[in-house]
């Protein structure tokens, strides 16, 4: 009877540490042919606030996922240090007086994942997980990870 | 009067469409087209008005003026455009319309009619009325069509450049030149690109920001513009006798937030020389106005402004423009009830400029729906 109480005893926890979740990380995403090596988190804040960064004489686009909302929260709290509705009136600031277009919102990791393919130039945001799913993605930086 | 030349006019023409063929060619390498990016955005509001006092010279009891300003901006590599038309029920115009190139990562030269960058709130807010806090634009700030004193159109050239400290400090700069303005009826007429005409002469203006976090919209800036303003002697009787005015203006802003306090404030001292048949009148007085608000909380704002002038009141410059908002006292309140759509309430006790010191005094309530979309 002991060696099965054992062996429940030894399911039971294990059942329970794949209960807990995994370790979760955002990430800066770029494709893998990009010119992008290494962007502090200086720039990254600049890119998302519309200021000019540029590489190799080109200036870096920035793309937004609007589909996972703690994503976001992550991202303002961590990287733009500005809450949602503050950073949306900024951007509406800068097109109305600088003529910058606001980032590129799209609906989904894959799809931020096919624009990125398509500009070398661009930078997104994405959950680690998601972005490991596509060989053509490359992380340039760890933005934010669960303790 | 001096009168631009037709053939200079179509001088400057031809030189804005050679400006446009070459920066488009530049768009559309195919590095470029990789990275063109637009964007769209609709301003919409409703404001209705009320004077709640007796009746003024030149004022509507009361309106209720609906306004769409839509905005086109487009990148893609160096070039930019960007459009602003206004269509309201007492106005339709093209606001903006110009080309730019970015010379370098901190430096962007533009082509075309844009808004005099001597005016903070208008170099601020532009047409968004969304964007600001209040319903009403200080008297120094408004348009040209509302009586404003100072151009607030240029059609020509402009240059920002910005200089990054190492402590994250920003110092922006920016120059313009280009037409200005004439003086019709009671009134500044800017140059209009869709019905461009002659009589328009230059303008210069100047604008120094400097901002203690280059990502922060805290900044204290000076200002500076001069502007040869022709005269339309035959449009009004007041004019008969003027040929032009030179205006040098020169001033200062400041806009802060602490916490949830913010604190908006600009200054210009004007110096007119009013140019009549034999003679010239020089006049020079100071105006400005400073704006509280309160954030009291997520959604809900307070905000009050008071606009005065020194040696305004026997201005021979003003006179000219009898609805000038020479002072005003207000109050208001800002209720943004969804992510891009708020509304507002503004109580104020104001005075034009009317004749000399005996100003038209009157109380005016307004209330405002504002969005912008998408």
């Amino acid at each position: 009877m002991k060696p099965v109480l054992t062996l429940l005893l030894f399911v039971v926890l294990l059942l329970s540490i794949r209960a807990i979740p995994a370790e979760q990380e955002v990430v800066l995403v770029v494709a893998h042919n990009s010119p992008i090596v290494e962007l502090s988190a200086l720039d990254i804040r600049k890119v998302y606030l519309g200021v000019s960064v540029t590489v190799d004489g080109h200036s870096i686009r920035s793309y937004r996922l609007n589909n996972d909302q703690r994503l976001n929260q992550i991202f303002m709290q961590s990287v733009i240090a500005m809450s949602e509705k503050s950073y949306e009136r900024r951007l509406l600031s800068l097109t109305l007086k600088y003529g910058r277009p606001r980032p590129t919102e799209v609906d989904s990791p894959v799809m931020l994942m096919e624009f990125l393919k398509r500009n070398p130039l661009g930078i997104g945001y994405m959950w680690k997980s998601d972005a490991e799913k596509d060989a053509e993605i490359r992380i340039v930086k760890v933005l934010w990870q669960s303790r | 009067m001096k009168i631009v030349s037709p053939k200079l006019t179509a001088r400057c023409q031809l030189l804005l469409c050679a400006c446009v063929l070459i920066l488009s060619s530049a768009a559309w390498t195919p590095v470029a087209r990789a990275q063109s990016q637009d964007d769209l955005l609709l301003f919409l509001s409703l404001e209705s008005f009320d004077n709640t006092s007796r009746s003024i010279p030149g004022f509507d009891n009361s309106y209720l003026r609906p306004t769409a300003d839509i905005l086109y901006a487009y990148n893609n590599g160096s070039f930019r455009f960007l459009g602003e038309y206004i269509w309201s029920s007492s106005e339709s115009e093209m606001e903006r319309f110009k080309l730019g190139w970015q010379a370098s990562e901190k430096t962007m030269i533009w082509f075309g009619r844009f808004h005099t960058t001597a005016k903070y709130w208008t170099t601020e807010y532009h047409h968004g009325q969304f964007m600001q806090t209040s319903i009403s634009r200080p008297g120094l700030e408004e348009w040209e069509d509302e009586s404003g004193p100072m151009p607030s159109h240029i059609t020509g050239v402009s240059i920002d450049h910005e200089i990054m400290q190492a402590n994250q400090s920003a110092l922006s700069f920016n120059f313009a030149a280009g037409l200005g303005p004439v003086f019709e009826g009671q009134e500044l007429v800017p140059f209009d690109v869709l019905d461009p005409g002659g009589g328009h002469e230059l303008s210069f203006n100047t604008h120094v920001a400097f901002r203690p976090d280059a990502l922060s919209e805290n900044q204290v800036g000076v200002m500076a513009s001069w502007n040869d303003i022709p005269v339309i002697s035959g449009s009004s009787p007041s004019l008969v006798d003027i040929r032009r005015i030179e205006q040098a203006t020169i001033g200062v802003f400041a806009d802060w937030r602490w916490d949830r306090w913010r604190l908006l404030t600009s200054w210009t001292y004007f110096d007119n020389d009013l140019t009549y048949t034999g003679s010239v009148a020089n006049d020079d007085f100071t105006i400005g106005y400073i704006q509280g608000e309160y954030r009291q909380s997520r959604d809900w704002t307070i905000f009050g402004r008071t606009e005065i002038g020194f040696g305004e009141d026997n201005s021979p410059f003003l006179i000219l423009l009898p609805a000038f908002i020479a002072h005003r006292h207000m109050l208001g309140l800002r209720w943004d009830y969804a992510d891009k759509q708020s509304l507002t309430m503004e109580f104020a006790d104001t005075s034009t400029q009317a004749q000399g010191s005996d100003h038209n005094n009157f109380k005016e309530l307004r209330f405002q729906w504002s969005a912008v979309f998408p």
